[in-house]
């Protein structure tokens, strides 16, 4: 019987994912059999410490990167096998990003940025699409600076145009790497609270890839990796339990030992 | 050792831990050295032909001891070599400039250590001084060469006996050491930015640089503006006193020499706005506003890019609409047929000082394809964020064209109306006296300017031409970024 992600309730999936990079004695396994799903609507943390295998993870389910072996779909596409085209148009149409830094093409405007997927794709926003885009940069506060270019906005501005432009297509899933790094405590909440809002107002499904509990503790449900498995998937936690977590697995000497999900 | 000396041997050798001559294989170098070793043997063999017409001259029992031909070919030869010097001279600045945003962070790397900021900037002259003199001394070798054979040649087909002429002399060293020094002062005149680049933007937090306002050089702009006002009075008065006498053609070209100096001085004054234009004949799609964009990021470094096209455009036109329009002037004098004996010389004149101006405009092309390269270089992460973002491939490649055709058709369509309107303005002031109809009573003539079709075709094919080969190896570079890796970057 085939089950598909749809019947899960899963925005994006995948099944014994391995992704080893080198070869021989310097090879470094990266993700070792990693199966999960990510829920539809929800706002899922992925967490671990550096080199757990969480960006790779990301940029595989994002359709960034090639696994080694493994299958991965978004939604009920299998997004493992298509060519380099196909995943291209899938991430303009089908995914939205937002990275730590350096998210935004510097020479084009805010409003330019936002409208790139359409552009990219050769199309004007529907009707639909339209007022959605409006709510969106009216929710967001950047009415007034639809026309300045990236080096004209602070980094929490440039964070909330790469949001903008994330959410302009409704995407599956909103793949979001360490969107709060590069900035100060106040406007990394602002960008928490306005990822939050998207997942709990409209249902959008949102990936963030962090190693801070505080920026976890805004998620839904929190996903712990550990030297390329899965330490721990657990639902709403506060900053200081994934802290403590976190903390455990380090102590340890490895996450992967504090299975407890 | 105490803290001050080391921080002075660091000063001194600020590039100890790469051997020597490593930054000849940093991207850009090669180049670098290929525009000083064109120019340089540009100059070698065109002080080579020179010496050897005035030899031939001399030999000739009818010409003697022509010294007014003689003169005017060396004149020639030091417009040409200084026209060839100076494009090459901007696209070793612009180069070195380009590099250098490259080496930002290894720069300030080497600040925060302790380096400073005067020492790495005479670093980048010393290698800019390494690669004129290694591209001057190619040119010499390659210049004295093809200036022999040339010679060995010539002399057997126009069957000369007589005139003994050693292409080895001293004064082939001049263009060489010329080019030397100015691929030299043109590195350090590009390498102003190092200055700027502080200590702080070694550390990973620091603010990405994105965007190049072009500096006001009031000073710089002035001198432009002077200069193509001067150059036009002279140019219009050289045209007013060719309605009388053919000398006024004098006063036209140094009024000519003038108000080009003016415009190749002022190219962040002219491109900008030629660039704006043209960016938006391509077009709304995301790929022509991306690729119309890209040309404007560096306005003054594209602008001083697109300069040297437009002198090379500008140049081969003018002869062409020069020559074309004399044979026309002349033509209507002779009363409807020219002499073809007559025709030939204009047009193996015409020829030979097209093919000749045209040696500068490939030294700019060479600079173009280099830009462009390391434009593509430089911009790694931001091509990774857009096929990230749903950039495919084939988007690339046509950015990478479009950028490309951006500033050459820029380019050429500024050369043609300059071409001309100079080379107008030269048959004007030469032959604004000669009575173009024999039957009217002798008055001054309006000469029309005559452009001969296949020259411009072949300008324009050659433009077309540089726009597809400056493309090939950014757009290798271009699609073979991956997202992830540009990304991590």
């Amino acid at each position: 019987m085939h089950i598909s992600s749809t019947d899960l309730g899963l925005a994006a999936r995948v099944q014994q994912l391995t992704k080893t990079y080198g070869t021989g004695d310097s090879a470094v396994r990266a993700l070792d059999g990693v199966t999960i799903g990510i829920r539809r609507g929800e706002f899922t943390a992925i967490m671990g410490p550096s080199g757990s295998g969480k960006s790779t993870l990301m940029h595989v389910m994002a359709g960034l990167d090639a696994p080694t072996s493994g299958r991965a779909w978004l939604g009920d596409t299998e997004i493992t096998g298509l060519t380099d085209l196909e995943l291209t148009i899938l991430r303009r149409r089908r995914v939205g990003f937002v990275f730590q830094a350096f998210n935004l093409v510097p020479t084009l405007d805010a409003l330019g940025n936002i409208l790139l997927p359409f552009d990219l794709d050769g199309r004007r926003p529907s009707a639909l699409e339209r007022a959605r885009l409006d709510r969106l940069v009216d929710t967001l506060g950047l009415t007034s600076r639809l026309g300045h270019r990236p080096h004209q906005l602070s980094g929490g501005q440039q964070q909330r145009v790469a949001i903008a432009r994330a959410l302009a297509t409704a995407p599956d899933v909103v793949f979001a790497d360490e969107p709060t790094g590069n900035l100060d405590s106040r406007s990394g909440r602002e960008v928490l609270r306005l990822l939050a809002d998207a997942s709990r107002e409209h249902g959008q499904s949102i990936a963030m890839v962090t190693h801070d509990p505080v920026a976890a503790s805004h998620a839904d449900r929190v996903i712990v990796l550990g030297d390329g498995r899965i330490a721990a998937d657990k639902p709403r936690q506060s900053a200081e339990e994934i802290a403590a977590f976190l903390l455990a697995g380090e102590l340890s000497g490895s996450a992967s030992a504090q299975v407890t999900a | 050792m105490s803290a001050l000396a080391l921080a002075e041997r660091t000063d001194r050798m600020p590039r100890t831990a790469a051997p020597r001559g490593a930054f000849l294989r940093e991207r850009g170098m090669g180049a670098s050295i290929l525009v000083a070793a064109i120019s340089s043997a540009f100059g070698v063999i065109l002080v080579s032909v020179t010496g050897y017409l005035a030899a031939i001259l001399r030999a000739d029992p009818y010409i003697g001891d022509s010294g007014t031909l003689a003169f005017v070919l060396s004149f020639l030869t030091v417009i040409l070599v200084g026209v060839a010097v100076y494009v090459a001279g901007i696209v070793t600045a612009n180069t070195f400039a380009t590099v250098i945003a490259g080496r930002t962070r290894q720069i300030a790397l080497l600040r925060l250590i302790g380096a400073s900021a005067r020492a790495q900037r005479q670093e980048v002259a010393r290698q800019g001084l390494a690669v004129g003199v290694i591209g001057a001394l190619a040119g010499l070798i390659v210049g004295t060469v093809v200036a022999a054979v040339g010679v060995a040649v010539g002399t057997e087909l126009l069957g000369i006996e007589d005139v003994s002429y050693g292409v080895v002399t001293p004064e082939l060293l001049v263009p060489a050491v010329i080019v030397a020094l100015t691929t030299w002062v043109a590195a350090w005149a590009g390498s102003r930015r190092v200055l700027t680049v502080t200590p702080m933007q070694a550390l990973g937090s620091a603010v990405e640089a994105t965007r190049d306002e072009v500096t006001r050089r009031t000073g710089r702009n002035i001198t432009s503006v002077a200069l193509f006002a001067a150059g036009g009075a002279l140019l219009a008065a050289g045209i007013v006193l060719g309605l009388v006498s053919p000398p006024g053609v004098a006063v036209a070209f140094l009024g000519g020499i003038l108000s080009f100096t003016g415009i190749a001085l002022g190219a962040t004054l002219l491109m900008p706005p030629v660039l704006r234009l043209i960016g938006r004949l391509f077009g709304g799609s995301a790929t022509a506003r991306l690729a119309a964009e890209n040309a404007l990021r560096y306005p003054e470094r594209s602008s001083r890019m697109a300069i040297g096209v437009v002198m090379g455009v500008t140049l081969v036109t003018m002869f062409a609409v020069a020559i074309e329009s004399t044979k026309a002037v002349l033509t209507a004098s002779a009363g409807g047929e020219l002499p073809s004996e007559m025709a030939t010389v204009l047009d193996t004149f015409a020829a030979v000082m097209m093919v000749l101006v045209a040696i500068s405009a490939v030294i700019a092309a060479v600079g173009l394809v280099n830009l462009l390269t390391l434009g593509v270089v430089q911009r790694r992460r931001e091509l990774g964020l857009l096929r990230a973002l749903g950039l495919t491939a084939p988007q690339v490649r046509r950015v990478v064209l479009l950028e490309a055709a951006h500033l050459t058709i820029a380019a050429l369509a500024t050369g043609l109306v300059l071409g001309v309107a100079y080379g107008w303005a030269g048959a004007q002031s030469l032959l604004g006296s000669v009575p173009g109809d024999p039957s009217l009573p002798a008055g001054p003539t309006l000469v029309w300017p005559a452009v001969p079709f296949l020259p411009v075709l072949i300008v324009v094919a050659a433009t077309a031409a540089l726009t597809l080969i400056a493309a090939v190896t950014p757009t290798r570079l271009a699609t073979r970024v991956a997202p992830v890796e540009a990304l991590a970057e």
